[in-house]
């Protein structure tokens, strides 16, 4: 995967509901290597030509949509209260430019001066209920003509590579694995395959839900980003997975116990190719597999997940010896699945 | 010049306390364009102009540091452990994307206990637990960081609806411009006064630059040029002045009141906008170190309105910086020796 990809995709914006600009520039660069649908709820089913038929169905998922909030009201004095879209802890979007609606307005979410803040206040994170945004405009008449109520807000922050191998930037979470399914479509594939890009998931894992059901296989297989603690307040298990030691091939989360079989056969697998992998040391998190392995009547479901600090934030960080990890494992398993 | 250009390009520099260089040498060459006798000592950004060796001697001050953070320590896994220079609001440091003014500018991100393995969102991370990734080892990161090593707020200036701005600097680089528009509105004029000009360091960890600075300038009248508090709906009428409402003139027990009153009559003969701050003590400003230099000196406070103080994005109003300088510009045209 170039890291030009990934950066393309991450620096559009696309809160879950709101996945159109990610959604049309994934259809603009897969467009010619499938044969692609958009759903009624918005996901892309793109359904790619291997070299043969495969005598098993798998479908390749990620999710399209990211974190974000929802305008709820204009106040009085012109600025924006906000409900978070998906789980944002407040204290990440305290303090953040952003960008509102679909014309990408520049906003911020500022906080009161830290030397009018009683002791109290000081030690106590805002709720996100008394967060607000302003775009600067004078009052509540003038952010009317520009602000719609239910209108996105996005967090803005940039996307670089920084230290020895690793990039940060706002909705890794779950780009990387949009940019991992764009390879492949745009690869020549051992066998006919279905990809779906789904939206909603950071809101219930609804996107996969419809898609695993239309698409209706015998296998999946996830990509995401998950949880990474690596960091020196954080010990032992606690870690979850680290940064650096390869694709995430998960037993089970608070969303799926993943297929035994399956997860014995991504370790071999990686082991054989000299693929870095690692498992959670903590049974945490979920992702589309939930919605999808219980699709109809079961699908077979492994998930390969990117170990990313911060997820959540506007400042997501993986390193890229990880996504090639993943990667490489995912292209491998794909093809013996196709044929199990 | 370009206010709003030269606002944004000073507030995108960097200068934490103890370390303005980048920011100083820039207020520097801006400065230059008024006068040559500019130069930088210890820190202060010190230009002298107007009619040299005439009294009154004014010296039009704003402060080119911003807060930030200082290197401490470097954990085993190469992380960075960081002290707060000046007033931190640590309730929104997780996640901030920050850069290391190492032997080149480095990338980082802060962080702290992550959110699976933390019971409440309300905690506030103390700054012994809190650390900077710039994704290095150990020993990448001691080649390329060292120990006092400066830490900033990533984020960059924007423009928002209407006049205004935001950025991570604008306390007080916005004042830093207000100053230079001044002298660009007399530039063609014959001062009757003397006039030296400062841009001075470290005024977030205690005024310490203004001492020196008015030491060496022994000036007879000093204005502080810097923000105050804008209302928001989580403040205080009481203490916030309005965006867009003008300049803030400082009335404090500390403040010679005649300068005070001069120059509010001074906004109202030139028709420029301007609001009353009242303090009842020391203002937290380099006003307060000008007044008790030396023998004494008369000293006033004149404010930029600003949001969200302290925080990567900080938001002013173009026009108040624009009006602070018309109101400086006319006070210093008119006064006579």
């Amino acid at each position: 995967m170039t890291i030009e990809l990934l950066e393309k995709l991450c620096r559009l914006n696309g809160a879950s509901g709101d996945e159109n600009k990610v959604r049309d520039f994934i259809l603009a660069e897969i467009s010619g290597f499938c044969d692609c649908r958009v759903d009624p709820l918005g996901n892309i089913i793109a359904e790619k030509k291997g070299a043969s038929a495969a005598s098993k169905k798998v479908m390749v998922s990620a999710h399209m949509d990211e974190v974000g909030m929802v305008v709820t009201s204009v106040k009085s004095d012109g600025t924006l209260t906000v409900s978070p879209v998906g789980g944002i802890d407040p204290r990440v979007a305290i303090g953040r430019p952003v960008r509102v609606g679909d014309g990408d307005i520049c906003g911020v979410i500022g906080a009161k001066a830290v030397h009018n803040l009683s002791a109290d206040e000081k030690k106590t994170a805002p709720k996100f209920a008394s967060l607000y945004v302003d775009i600067g405009a004078e009052d509540k008449a003038a952010a009317e003509k520009l602000v719609a109520l239910g209108d996105f807000v996005h967090f803005h922050s940039e996307f670089s590579a920084f230290g020895d191998g690793f990039v940060k930037g706002k909705a890794i979470d779950d780009r990387f694995g949009c940019a991992v399914m764009i390879d492949l479509i745009k690869s020549e594939l051992l066998y006919d395959c279905v990809f779906t890009f789904v939206v909603q998931e950071e809101v219930g894992l609804r996107g996969s839900r419809t898609a695993a059901y239309s698409v209706d296989p015998d296998f999946a297989i996830v990509l995401e980003a998950t949880t990474a603690a690596d960091i020196p307040l954080a010990s032992g298990e606690k870690r979850c997975c680290e940064l650096g030691k390869g694709a995430v091939v998960s037993h089970m989360d608070r969303s799926t116990i993943y297929d035994k079989e399956l997860y014995r056969l991504s370790r071999e697998t990686a082991s054989e190719n000299g693929i870095g992998w690692q498992t959670k040391t903590m049974v945490a998190g979920g992702n589309d597999s939930g919605a999808i392995h219980i699709s109809r009547g079961g699908v077979r479901t492994i998930a390969i997940s990117a170990p990313c600090r911060y997820l959540h934030s506007p400042s997501c960080v993986v390193k890229l010896s990880d996504l090639e990890d993943c990667e490489r494992l995912a292209r491998l398993m794909l093809e013996k699945m196709c044929t199990m | 010049m370009d206010l709003e250009k030269s606002i944004m390009s000073l507030a995108d520099a960097r200068g934490v306390s103890g370390d303005e260089t980048n920011a100083a040498e820039l207020a520097l060459s801006m400065l230059k364009s008024y006068t040559d006798d500019c130069f930088i000592k210890n820190g202060n950004v010190i230009g002298r102009l107007g009619c040299k060796g005439a009294k009154p001697h004014i010296l039009l001050d704003a402060h080119i540091d911003q807060i930030g953070f200082t290197v401490t320590h470097i954990t085993d896994d190469g992380f960075l452990k960081i002290a707060g220079c000046g007033g931190i609001d640590r309730r929104l440091l997780l996640a901030q994307q920050v850069t290391v003014l190492g032997r080149k500018p480095l990338d980082g991100v802060i962080c702290a206990i992550p959110p699976h393995l933390e019971t409440d969102e309300s905690n506030v991370p103390e700054m012994e637990d809190i650390c900077v990734d710039v994704g290095l080892t150990k020993a990448r990161a001691e080649e390329m960081i060292s120990l006092g090593d400066k830490i900033v707020f990533s984020s960059k200036c924007e423009k928002l609806q209407g006049d205004r701005i935001t950025g991570a600097a604008l306390d007080d680089r916005c004042g830093v411009a207000a100053v230079l528009r001044a002298l660009e509105l007399v530039k063609d004029k014959t001062l009757q006064c003397g006039l030296s000009v400062m841009f001075s360091t470290q005024e977030e960890v205690g005024e310490r630059g203004a001492k020196i600075g008015a030491f060496d300038i022994e000036p007879d009248i000093a204005i502080a040029v810097d923000v105050s508090f804008a209302l928001t709906s989580d403040d205080s009428e009481l203490k916030c002045g309005k965006m867009g409402g003008g300049c803030m003139i400082g009335f404090s027990p500390v403040l010679d009141r005649e300068l005070s009153q001069r120059l509010k009559a001074v906004a109202e003969k030139n028709d420029l906008p301007y609001q009353i701050e009242v303090m009842s003590g020391t203002t937290g400003t380099n006003a307060d170190r000008f007044s008790v230099n030396k023998n004494g000196v008369k000293a006033a406070t004149l404010s930029i309105p600003l949001k969200y103080m302290h925080t990567p994005v900080e938001v002013i109003s173009l026009s108040d910086v624009e009006n602070t300088a018309q109101l400086i510009a006319a006070y210093i045209t008119e006064v006579v020796s």
